[in-house]
């Protein structure tokens, strides 16, 4: 859908000529984020650095009836910041001021395009840190965190996004400039920061963000276990969580995986190893001490072929690192894979791990397995070969069997990345007609044109967004007259 | 696909290693400074994969957003899937240089390329330049504005502050004390004729390090600039030529510009049978690191600037720092984003003083944050852009190479 | 179509069975809500059963108030229409616990109190402890939104509940969130059911995450002359390593109640971990009292049932539930107790507040409508200036008439919520006019 003529000249007026893209080459590179699969250039990206501004454009594309797709530092892994219909993508990179850091009330208010990193490296200093941290977070945008509800290796004790947003100011689909929640808690009133925080911007664009602030553990103990089978590194990670000890993370990365970060980031992980458990204990020193002796007995106790304890924050942030860059990693490995960001409920990982190694051998695909272990959230990289579409045939296959295997066991079909584009198409398998009509119900009364982010979060529906009734219970007969 | 096939097309196995995570955007100064993504590294790629898939043309904006590449090489180093960008853009840029080149930016090129990598062409300029300032030229140049309309020219005036009396060197500097190893010394082309006190405290340093030097006359250039400005078979030409320059059976052939040892211990890359050579190569401060030095104390507050091609291009991040830290005395203080480019990039300073400026002003922002006097640097480049902008702002900082630094610090031991 | 009287009766009835639909005079009057007597008390006994009587209720436009407990029913404002009191404790099977996936998913109908002796065993535990929790049914718990002096820590509701089965206004039953400790699968439908009082579906089975018990816990009580002293105690704790699980300020008169000895203001802190780190804690907070001035006494477990005794409302009581920000606690104490002191003199004013979030229960006896209301409105102003809020959680029908229980509400957001509510029970069918801005 080619924009006309006056609609870029009023977005060059809203953003000016240096926040508006227009170019072929440039908006071809803004046509997918971190899942490469799915592309769809924009027909113009805006970069606008004013909330005011957003609003502009807001409103400009829905007299237009113009999609917007949201954009952060494009690190998604759904297909989440493309777009599919074309329209005008909304880049708030530049919007990355620190606009208040409150450390009395804990809190600090951002703008969306802010690193994530970036918050934490603010206060650090001073004794506190942002909680979530996904992988990506040496660049990703706080705004994105919030689109997607990001998780990360901490959130097994920490929390995920939601739980560290305090309030948000919002550009809805309707054009509306709200502020939801804030640095006071309890506003009456129903929970729309909650519902919003994930919403993927289907639901608006984000321009400033409240974050709660957390102070710094005094101590942190970092602990790799080796196992020579991934099923002992499974048991463990249930005898610890069944011991009362809730590690800070727990994470678990398979044979395939340990080679590609060791050639990667030379983090020196076990080469032998058929599984690796890193364990991350922090708060008050003698609580940690107490509790990673314990975690390191369970792991001897499963097996352990070696047990080894950061020494210093030099060798923990290195145990990190490879894990952190793991899927940049996998590179290494193979020029393409299908990630999978699955839960089962974490009694059932060595019944998944089980289950994942059949599926691999049954489609000839290899499996990368790294994981947050400890929150039962599993990262399968299906490897494959984009440039041979028997391998792709194959990684898909698989990719499907494996979301269903997790789902019968209990789990969703997405743990911390989010739907996107990507599974908006498994949703039925965890949710009924009546769920997801909520849900197309829910969206709307944010986004009443269905301009924001079309196509993702949420499968396409015949009735295009409309939303649809679901069957309701049998009236008693005699009721009627 | 845009690219003429051959050896010096992009690599597209290389390409196809970026798997678009983006923790290389933070790291990539134009992306920071600009916030768009085709001038990321992430979004170079993503165009070099294009037009290799034939996506998109070798269009003046693609070629605008490789040129405005400062070919730092930051995006390396954060890369955790290998991706060695810095061989895509040089590939990319000989590609873009085949098939066009717009014509204001031709014509300086032509001018930096047959007067950097000349070590005497080199000279002589600077003589003429030398004879400019003190005639009072200078002053007639600048007010007739005829400077001002060649942005490029009046950012290289105002960079070569003064040019120094050449220094001789001998052909060997025997080694003090035990005999630690033969080392050769690259004089390099800037170094030579704009700081030619770094490499004589070089050869000193070595010297008392252990080290017999050996400076071979008539060594060429490193080919370094041409290399990244796409022109590699010039660069290979000065590759084949440079090597025999030095006896076979060195122990180490130590540099101390980062930009030219970044690119010789790439030689064996693109020239296989330069691979012995190549890994022989080494910076002057990782021989050093690992020497026995006597240090005297300096009573200073010294901040270290990370040159792009020693930390990215060669990975030595650690070993300078060492070096500083045994000086008794100096206080180091680490800079902000010190592994952020300052804008120099070999000519890029030059080729777009606009990119250039902007990274400058950050860098010096850094600088004055630490409360530094002294900042230490390990490649001209950096050393000439940093100091003209120091002299700028009325910064009241001196810029020096690290050696300089361990020179004066062994002088003060030997008081 | 029109639905008839006797007819929609019978036809409860023929749903949940003739035990389960109660319309004798006894049944009403002690279900009346805020003076209003609903003309069927119904009690299902399963979800489906739920869903048909909403359907029901949906087409012959009822108003219909879920109750749970009834501790909260003095919440919100005075309903529009009570025509259909849905008694869900019978709702409370123990659908599924899994003890190594720390999640549990029950009936929303089960007690807090039923469900904690279920998971004490385990050493297991749903960390919630709202005043009055024992009592209290989960889901009643989740849809006012009660905490307690552990949300400090361990966060509240929309923390906690993973997934939720709820049955909208038309009887559709409907499922949001999931049954594992981590999923971004869709929205986040069950944060929007959290203190929705049931106004946009009543919840019928609720996920929740569970936490360990610690190994050991121990709690001191700091005592100062006053509250700004208090404060600065507080903000040592928070600005330091330890890691308290409750840090909760008491008024003087709320801390006679529990001891004739103590006096001035109490800082209440409590500490769980391993013995060892509880032990080592204990050191330190010593040496933060000591350096804020304040006397501190070890607390036997007992003092946090007296305290909550002392806290809990007597008959006629207001409960007062004020948001502000951390950092002005001292203040807002000070300016509730003045507020009353002006305007009610004689009022009997106990407070305790979670230092770490900034909220204050003040629990009011001995006041005036009048008195009491114009507090209320005093205090929104000045909370209102961080966006804090002031709702009376609990107060007399008159009270809830003279001023608006649930305060002001950005136009903006209010009016998402009121489409929100359109959306989903436009004929007004659960809890009619009780929520923000009389939805």
């Amino acid at each position: 859908m080619p924009l006309s003529g006056p609609f870029l000249q009023e977005l060059e007026r809203i953003v000016g000529a240096s926040g508006l893209v227009r170019t072929l080459e440039g908006r071809l590179v803004y046509e997918c984020d971190m899942h490469t699969f799915y592309k769809g250039a924009p027909d113009a990206v805006a970069l606008p650095t004013r909330t005011e501004e957003v609003v502009e454009i807001v409103n400009l594309c829905r007299r237009e009836r113009v999609p917007i797709v949201p954009r952060g530092s494009g690190t998604g892994l759904i297909g989440g910041a493309m777009a599919p219909v074309g329209g005008v993508m909304i880049g708030t990179n530049r919007m990355d001021a620190i606009l208040e850091i409150d450390l009395p009330n804990r809190c600090a208010t951002v703008q969306p395009g802010l690193i994530n990193l970036s918050l934490t490296q603010a206060v650090a200093s001073r004794g506190y840190f942002f909680a979530p941290d996904p992988s990506s977070q040496m660049v990703s945008s706080i705004g994105g965190n919030v689109a997607t509800n990001a998780g990360g290796p901490h959130c097994l004790k920490y929390g995920i996004t939601a739980n560290h947003i305090l309030g948000l100011e919002l550009v809805t689909g309707a054009g509306e400039l709200v502020r939801l929640g804030g640095t006071a808690v309890d506003r009456p009133g129903y929970d729309l920061l909650g519902a919003a925080v994930g919403s993927e911007g289907t639901f608006g664009i984000v321009t400033a963000v409240t974050v709660r602030l957390l102070h710094a553990a005094e101590a942190v103990k970092t602990i790799l276990a080796s196992f020579t089978a991934i099923e002992d590194a499974s048991e463990a990670v249930s005898a610890i969580i069944a011991a009362g000890i809730v590690p800070a993370a727990l994470e678990m990365l398979d044979e395939l995986m340990i080679r590609a970060i060791n050639e990667g980031t030379g983090a020196g992980y076990p080469k032998d190893a058929a599984a690796v458990l890193l364990i991350e204990l922090d708060g008050p020193a003698a609580e940690v001490e107490a509790q990673g002796e314990r975690a390191a007995r369970i792991c001897w106790e499963r097996g352990a072929l070696e047990v080894r304890v950061a020494a210093d924050a030099a060798e923990r942030a290195l145990l990190w690192k490879g894990r952190k860059e793991a899927a940049g990693a996998v590179g290494r490995l193979a020029p393409t894979y299908l990630l999978q960001d699955a839960v089962v409920p974490r009694s059932k990982l060595p019944a998944i791990m089980r289950e994942l190694i059949a599926i691999g051998a049954r489609h000839r695909v290899q499996i990368a397995n790294v994981f947050h272990a400890g929150d039962g959230n599993l990262h399968p990289l299906i490897l494959y070969d984009d440039r041979e579409p028997d391998q792709l045939a194959r990684a898909k296959a698989a990719n499907e069997e494996l979301l269903r295997a997790c789902i019968e066991m209990g789990g969703t079909v997405t743990g911390e990345h989010g739907v996107g584009l990507d599974k908006a198409k498994n949703l039925p398998l965890q949710y009924g007609e009546a769920d997801l009509n909520f849900m197309y119900r829910l969206r709307r009364a944010f986004d009443p044109d269905s301009i924001m982010n079309p196509g993702k979060l949420l499968p396409s529906h015949p009735a295009c967004g409309e939303g649809f009734r679901p069957a309701r219970p049998r009236v008693p007969d005699g009721a009627w007259i | 696909m845009a690219f003429v096939p051959g050896s010096a097309a992009p690599d597209i196995d290389e390409i196809r290693k970026c798997v678009h995570c983006g923790i290389c955007l933070p790291q990539c100064p134009t992306y920071r400074v600009l916030g768009e993504e085709m001038d990321s590294p992430r979004g170079r790629i993503y165009l070099m994969r294009a037009a290799a898939e034939g996506r998109v043309g070798l269009t003046e904006t693609f070629q605008r957003h490789i040129d405005l590449c400062l070919g730092c090489r930051a995006c390396e180093t954060a890369c955790p899937s290998g991706v060695r960008f810095g061989s895509l853009l040089e590939a990319t840029r000989a590609q873009l240089r085949r098939s066009r080149s717009p014509a204001r930016r031709r014509l300086l090129e032509a001018f930096v390329f047959s007067v950097f990598p000349e070590p005497v062409r080199l000279g002589l300029v600077l003589a003429a330049f030398k004879l400019y300032k003190r005639s009072g030229l200078r002053a007639l140049g600048r007010a007739s504005g005829a400077l001002r309309r060649l942005p490029s020219l009046a950012a290289m005036e105002a960079l070569l502050d003064d040019v120094p009396a050449a220094i001789p060197m001998p052909e060997v500097v025997p080694a003090c004390g035990r005999l630690a190893g033969r080392v050769g010394l690259l004089t390099g082309c800037v170094q030579r004729h704009l700081y030619p006190h770094v490499n004589r405290d070089t050869a000193r340093l070595l010297s008392l390090a252990g080290f017999e030097v050996v400076i071979p006359r008539g060594q060429g250039c490193c080919g370094a600039l041409e290399l990244h400005a796409g022109r590699p078979e010039a660069h290979a030409a000065r590759a084949r030529a440079l090597a025999p320059a030095f006896p076979a059976d060195l122990d180490f052939i130590v540099t101390n510009a980062a930009g030219c040892g970044a690119a010789m211990k790439e030689y064996g890359h693109r020239i296989p049978e330069l691979a012995p050579f190549a890994g022989r190569v080494r910076d002057v401060t990782e021989v050093l690191a690992g020497a026995d030095l006597r240090l005297g104390p300096l009573d200073l507050t010294v901040t270290y600037h990370d040159a792009c091609h020693l930390v990215h291009g060669q990975r030595v991040r650690h070993e300078p720092r060492q070096l500083l830290g045994r000086i008794p005395g100096l206080r180091l203080v680490e800079l902000g984003d010190s592994e952020l480019c300052c804008g120099s990039a070999g000519v890029y300073n030059l080729l777009e003083p606009e990119m250039a400026r902007e990274l400058l002003d950050e860098k010096l922002a850094r600088i004055a944050e630490t409360g530094a006097r002294v900042v230490a640097a390990a490649n001209p480049g950096c050393l000439l852009q940093i100091a003209w902008g120091c002299r700028e702002r009325g910064l009241d900082v001196a810029i020096v190479h690290p050696v300089e630094l361990l020179a004066r610090a062994a002088d003060a031991y030997q008081d | 179509m029109s639905v008839a009287g006797s007819s929609i009766g019978e036809a409860f009835v023929s749903i949940a069975g003739r035990d389960r639909v109660r319309d004798d005079f006894e049944a009403l009057a002690a279900a009346t809500v805020d003076g209003l007597r609903p003309r069927w008390v119904v009690r299902p006994a399963s979800i489906e059963q739920l869903s048909r009587v909403l359907a029901l209720a949906c087409d012959g436009r009822l108003g219909v108030i879920p109750r749970g407990a009834g501790s909260s029913l003095e919440l919100g404002n005075p309903p529009a229409r009570v025509d259909v009191v849905l008694e869900l404790a019978e709702l409370d099977q123990v659908i599924e616990y899994n003890p190594d996936d720390l999640t549990i998913t029950v009936q929303a109908g089960i007690s807090a109190g039923a469900l904690a002796s279920l998971l004490a065993p385990r050493r297991q535990w749903l960390a919630l402890d709202p005043p009055g929790i024992a009592a209290r049914t989960v889901g009643g718990i989740v849809a006012t939104n009660a905490s307690g002096p552990r949300r400090m820590r361990y966060g509240a509701s929309r923390d906690l509940l993973l997934g939720v089965r709820f049955v909208q206004a038309d009887g559709v039953v409907t499922w949001g969130g999931s049954k594992v400790v981590k999923s971004v699968s869709g929205y986040d439908v069950p944060k929007l059911m959290v203190g929705a009082l049931g106004t946009l579906g009543v919840l019928a089975e609720v996920t929740l995450r569970l936490h360990p018990l610690p190994e050991a816990e121990r709690s001191w009580l700091v005592l100062f002359e006053n509250a700004r002293a208090a404060q600065v105690l507080v903000e040592r704790v928070l600005d330091s390593p330890l890691q308290p699980s409750r840090l909760e300020l008491f008024n003087e008169r709320a801390l006679r109640l529990v001891s004739a000895e103590y006096g001035g203001v109490g800082v209440a802190v409590s500490i769980g971990s391993v013995a060892e780190a509880v032990r080592e804690q204990g050191e330190r907070l010593t040496v933060i009292a000591g350096s804020s001035a304040g006397r501190l006494v070890a607390l036997s477990e007992a003092f946090w049932s007296q305290a909550e005794s002392a806290m809990a409302p007597p008959q006629g009581a207001t409960v007062l539930h004020v948001a502000t920000l951390s950092d002005r606690l001292a203040g807002t104490i000070g300016a509730v107790e003045d507020a009353f002191r002006t305007v009610a003199p004689r009022a009997d004013v106990r407070l305790s507040g979670c230092a770490a979030l900034g909220t204050l229960r003040v629990l009011v006896s001995d006041a005036g409508v009048g008195e009491t209301a114009a507090v209320t409105t005093r205090l929104r102003a000045l909370v209102g200036e961080v966006g804090g809020s002031v709702v009376v959680a609990r107060g007399s029908v008159e009270l809830r008439r003279s001023i608006d229980p649930w305060g002001p509400v950005e136009p903006c957001a209010f009016a998402l919520m009121r489409s929100l509510r359109d959306e989903f029970d436009p004929g007004r069918v659960l809890n009619p006019g009780r929520y923000v801005g009389g939805l």
